[in-house]
C-alpha cells in the first residue's frame, strides 16, 4: 500500500539523488556535476510502518518549456499528482535555488525545503535563520547534509507530518496589479474548461509568453478558453510581462533570504571592485596601461632578448658552421652553398632568431588578458576615445591588431556601423603586429641594446598615436555620422592558468614559425635569384637585377636617411610579409663578411646611424601593410579604391613621419 | 533585479559582475542568472566576436589565435531601451 508519493524536486547538482539514496537505501548514480539524473527514478521507504513512494527527477531551474529536463520535471509535478514536493536545495546557493521553490509554491503543491549541503555552507560561514526561512516561505525548512545522512529522519518526519495535516500551501507572491487582472481575466477563462494543470498557474505561463503551454492548450482543443486567450494576445502588447514575472519572483526570494542568511562579504567581490576602482579611473587608467606595457617590453627584451636570444643565435650561427662544412665536404655546386647559406642561414634563420622575443611577448600579453586586465584596458581607451569622438570598439580590434592586423580588421565585423569598421579597418594596419618584432629587434640589437624595451614601448605608443590620429581625421573627412554604442563584460580577476597563457603563445608562435617555413622562405628564395643574376654581375650587387630595382627606387627614401639599394629593396620584400624585411637584409649583407658577433646586426651597425635606424623602423611600423592585410581589407570593405587606399597613404604616412623623424633629427645634431 | 541590473549597465556602459553583485547586494550567481534572462528575453544582445575568423579563414595559420574572444561586448536592445525609458 502505498501512504503517500513524495518527489525530490530542485536545481541540478542540489543533492536530490543522493537523497534519494538516503531516503530509500537504492544505490542511483550519483555525479558531482549538473545533469547526472536525466530521467525520473522510482523508489520506496518505510515509515513508522508505512510504505512512501519517492521520485527522483532530473534537475532543474525553473518550471518551463525551455529545455527537456524543465519539461520533465514540470510535467510530472503538474500531471503526475505527487503528495508532496520535497524541495531540494543546495544551501550556499540558497537564493539561487528559491526562484524553482518560489514557482513551486504558486503551483500550489505541498512544498518541504531541505536546505541541503549545509556542512558545505558552514565551511563558508553562512548562516542560516531557520524558522525565520520557515515563517517567510510558510512551509517546513529542514537543514539536511544528504552524503552523510544527516537531518534525514527529522526531514522524512516532517515530510510525513505536512502530507497529512490538511494545511493548504499559500502562494505567498502577488504581482504588480497589472498582471494580477491579467492573471485574474485569463484564470476566469481558464476555469470554463478542465484543465489539467491548475488555472492561475497556467495563466501566468501564458502572460509569460510560454508558448508550450498555449501549444497544449490547442492540442487538448479547449477552445472556449482558446478564444478568449487569443483576443487577449491581441489586445494586449505583453512586451515585459515575462520579465516583470520573472523579476518578482527574484525579489520574492530576495525579500526570503534578506534577514535570515548571512554569508561573510566575499573578498573577491570586494577586491575586484576596489582594484578596477583604480585601474579604470579615468586620470589613472591610461598611464596605468603605459606602465604596464612598458613593463611588458622591458621583460620582453631582457628575457627574450638578452637571455633566450642569445642561446638561439649561436645555435642558428653553429648549424650555419654546420652546414658550410658539410656542403664543402660533399662538393656541393658552389651557388646551392651560396643559396643555403645567405639565402637560408641568413635570410630565414635572421627571423627565427627572434622567436624567443615573440614567446615572450606573447607569454606576458597571454597573462594579461587571462588575468582579465586586457578587458579594463580595452574599457579604459574606450572611454578615451569615445572622449575623442571615436568608436571605442576599435581599441579591442586593436589589441587583436597587436598580434595580426588580419584578425583585428576580421573583427570589425561584429561592428553594427559602417563608419564604425571602416575607421576601423583603415587604422589597424598602424598596430605593430608580431610580424614587424623581428625588425625591431635586429635595429634595437644594433643600436639601442639597453633602451629595447623603451624603444619597442615607443614605437608601439607611435602606432597607437597615428591610428587615433587618423581615426581623428577620417571621422571628420570621410565618414562623418555617430558612433554606434556597446557595453564591455569586465570579467572578475583571475589567476591565469598556465594552459590558457601556453595555449595563447603558442597560436602566436605557431603562425609565425610556419611563414618563416613558408612566405619567407619563397620570398627570399625568389630574391635570391634576381640578386646573383645575371651572372655575369657580382651576386648581391648593385648590377644585380635586384640591385638595379633598388637603385631606381633608393632616391625616394634619401630625405629619410636610408638611401641605398639594399634597404629599399627590404621594404618592398616586407611587402608579401613582414619578416621578409629582415631576412632580405640579412640575404643581401651576405656578401660582406663579417668577422664576430651576430653577422647581421654587425653588418646594420656597418650600413645604419641610430638616427636612420629609428626612422627605418618607425617607416616599417607605418608603411604599407602586408599583402595578407591588403587582401583583407579588400574582402571586408569589398573596393578595390580602399584597398590601394590603404595601400598608398600608409606609404605616405610611413615616409612623412620616417623624413621628419630624420630631418628634425638631423637638425637637432643627432647622427 | 533584472530592470535593476539592466538599469546599472545601462548607468555604467559595462557589466561588471562583481560589481553588480556588490551594489544590488546580491550573490554572483544570482547576477550571472539574472544577465542571462536578460540575454534569453533580448533585452540585451551578445555581440558575437570570437566568430570573425573561424568561419572563412580556417586555412590561416594563425585563426586559432584570433578566433578568441580578448573582451565580451554587449548591446542594449531596442526592446531593452524602451524598458529602460518607461521605467525612468
Ligand atoms: N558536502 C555535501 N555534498 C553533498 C551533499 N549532498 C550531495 N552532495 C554531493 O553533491 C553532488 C551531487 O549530488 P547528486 O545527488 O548527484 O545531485 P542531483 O541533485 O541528483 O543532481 P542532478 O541529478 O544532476 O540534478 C555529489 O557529489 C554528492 O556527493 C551534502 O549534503 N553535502
Ligand atoms: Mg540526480
Amino acid at each position: 500500500m502505498n501512504s503517500g508519493t513524495i518527489a525530490l524536486v530542485g536545481n541540478p547538482n542540489s543533492g536530490k539523488t543522493t537523497l534519494f539514496n538516503a531516503l530509500t537505501g537504492s544505490n542511483q548514480y550519483v555525479g558531482n556535476w549538473p545533469g547526472v539524473t536525466v530521467e525520473k527514478k522510482e523508489g520506496k521507504f518505510e515509515f513508522e510502518g508505512k510504505k512512501y513512494h519517492v521520485i527522483d527527477l532530473p534537475g532543474t531551474y525553473s518550471l518551463g518549456a525551455y529545455s527537456e529536463d524543465e519539461v520533465i520535471a514540470s510535467d510530472y509535478i503538474l500531471t503526475g499528482n505527487p503528495d508532496i514536493i520535497i524541495n531540494v536545495v543546495d544551501a550556499g546557493n540558497i537564493e539561487r535555488n528559491l526562484y524553482l521553490t518560489t514557482q513551486l509554491l504558486e503551483i500550489g503543491k505541498k512544498v518541504v525545503l531541505a536546505l541541503n549541503m549545509i556542512d558545505e555552507a558552514d565551511k563558508r560561514k553562512i548562516e542560516f535563520d531557520i524558522p525565520g526561512l520557515e515563517q517567510k516561505l510558510g512551509i517546513p525548512v529542514v537543514p539536511t547534509i544528504a552524503s552523510k545522512e544527516i537531518g534525514i529522519k527529522e526531514l522524512i518526519k516532517r515530510t510525513v507530518e505536512a502530507m497529512n495535516n490538511g494545511v493548504v500551501t499559500k502562494n505567498p507572491l502577488r504581482y504588480n496589479d497589472t498582471i494580477e487582472h491579467h492573471i485574474d481575466h485569463l484564470t476566469k477563462a481558464l476555469e470554463k474548461v478542465n484543465l489539467p494543470y491548475p488555472a492561475r498557474w497556467t495563466a501566468l505561463k501564458l502572460l509569460e509568453g510560454d508558448t508550450g503551454i498555449f501549444q497544449k492548450l490547442k492540442d487538448y482543443q479547449y477552445f472556449e478558453a482558446l478564444k478568449d486567450i487569443e483576443d487577449f494576445y491581441k489586445y494586449h502588447s505583453q512586451e515585459n510581462f515575462e520579465l516583470e514575472i520573472i523579476d518578482s519572483r527574484y525579489a520574492f526570494a530576495h525579500w526570503v533570504t534578506e534577514g535570515t542568511v548571512h554569508r561573510p562579504e566575499e573578498e573577491v567581490i570586494t577586491l575586484t571592485d576596489k582594484i578596477d576602482k583604480i585601474i579604470t579611473s579615468r586620470y589613472l587608467g591610461v598611464p596605468i596601461f603605459a606602465l604596464i606595457m612598458l613593463l611588458v617590453f622591458q621583460l620582453t627584451f631582457k628575457i627574450g632578448g638578452d637571455i633566450l636570444g642569445e642561446y638561439l643565435a649561436s645555435i642558428i650561427e653553429s648549424l650555419g658552421g654546420l652546414a658550410e662544412t658539410f656542403l664543402a665536404y660533399i662538393n656541393a655546386p658552389g651557388w646551392l652553398i651560396a643559396f643555403i647559406i645567405d639565402g637560408i642561414i641568413n635570410g630565414v634563420g635572421a627571423v627565427i632568431e627572434f622567436i624567443p622575443i615573440i614567446v615572450v611577448l606573447y607569454l606576458l600579453l597571454g597573462f594579461l588578458e587571462d588575468s582579465g586586465y586586457m578587458a579594463r584596458a580595452a574599457y579604459v581607451w574606450d572611454e578615451l576615445m569615445r572622449r575623442l569622438g571615436l568608436q571605442g570598439k576599435a581599441f579591442i580590434s586593436m589589441i587583436i591588431g597587436f598580434g595580426c592586423n588580419v584578425p583585428g580588421i576580421m573583427s570589425t565585423r561584429t561592428m553594427d556601423n559602417q563608419k564604425d569598421k571602416m575607421i576601423t579597418t583603415l587604422i589597424i594596419p598602424f598596430m605593430s603586429c608580431g610580424a614587424k618584432l623581428p625588425i625591431y629587434s635586429v635595429f634595437i640589437a644594433a643600436f639601442f641594446p639597453n633602451h629595447g624595451g623603451l624603444l619597442l614601448f615607443l614605437l608601439y605608443a607611435l602606432g597607437i598615436i597615428i591610428g587615433l590620429i587618423m581615426a581623428k581625421i577620417y571621422s571628420k573627412a570621410l565618414f562623418p555620422g555617430k558612433s554606434s554604442y556597446f557595453i564591455m563584460e569586465l570579467p572578475s580577476y583571475r589567476m591565469p592558468t598556465l594552459k590558457n597563457i601556453l595555449r595563447n603563445m603558442w597560436d602566436n608562435v605557431y603562425g609565425f614559425i610556419e611563414r618563416a617555413g613558408t612566405i619567407i622562405f619563397a620570398v627570399i628564395t625568389l630574391l635570391w635569384v634576381v640578386a646573383v643574376l645575371p651572372v655575369s654581375a657580382a651576386p648581391y650587387s648593385e648590377f644585380s637585377i635586384l640591385g638595379r630595382i633598388g637603385t631606381f627606387i633608393a632616391p625616394l627614401f634619401k630625405p629619410a636617411g636610408f638611401g641605398t639599394w639594399q634597404e629599399a629593396v627590404a621594404l618592398f620584400a616586407g611587402i608579401p610579409a613582414k619578416e621578409a624585411v629582415i631576412g632580405t637584409l640579412g640575404m643581401l649583407y651576405a656578401g660582406e663578411y663579417l668577422e664576430g658577433g651576430n653577422f647581421l646586426v654587425n653588418a646594420i651597425q656597418q650600413h645604419f646611424t641610430p638616427l636612420t635606424a629609428l626612422s627605418y623602423m618607425v617607416m616599417t611600423l607605418l608603411y604599407t601593410p602586408c599583402a595578407a592585410v591588403l587582401g583583407t581589407v579588400k574582402k571586408e570593405t569589398n573596393s578595390r579604391k580602399w584597398t590601394i587606399f590603404v595601400a598608398l597613404v600608409n606609404f605616405a604616412i610611413g615616409w612623412l613621419v620616417a623624413v621628419i623623424i630624420f630631418q628634425i633629427g638631423s637638425l637637432l645634431g643627432f647622427s | 533585479m533584472l530592470k535593476e541590473i539592466l538599469r546599472i549597465i545601462g548607468r555604467e556602459g559595462y557589466i561588471s559582475r562583481p560589481k553588480l553583485a556588490a551594489e544590488l547586494n546580491i550573490s554572483k550567481v544570482l547576477v550571472d542568472d539574472g544577465i542571462s534572462q536578460l540575454l534569453r528575453m533580448g533585452y540585451i544582445l551578445e555581440d558575437k566576436n570570437g566568430e570573425g575568423c573561424s568561419s572563412f579563414c580556417s586555412s590561416c595559420s594563425r585563426a586559432k589565435a584570433c578566433s578568441k574572444e580578448v573582451v565580451k561586448t554587449f548591446k542594449i536592445s531596442e526592446k531593452g531601451q524602451r524598458l529602460l525609458q518607461a521605467s525612468s
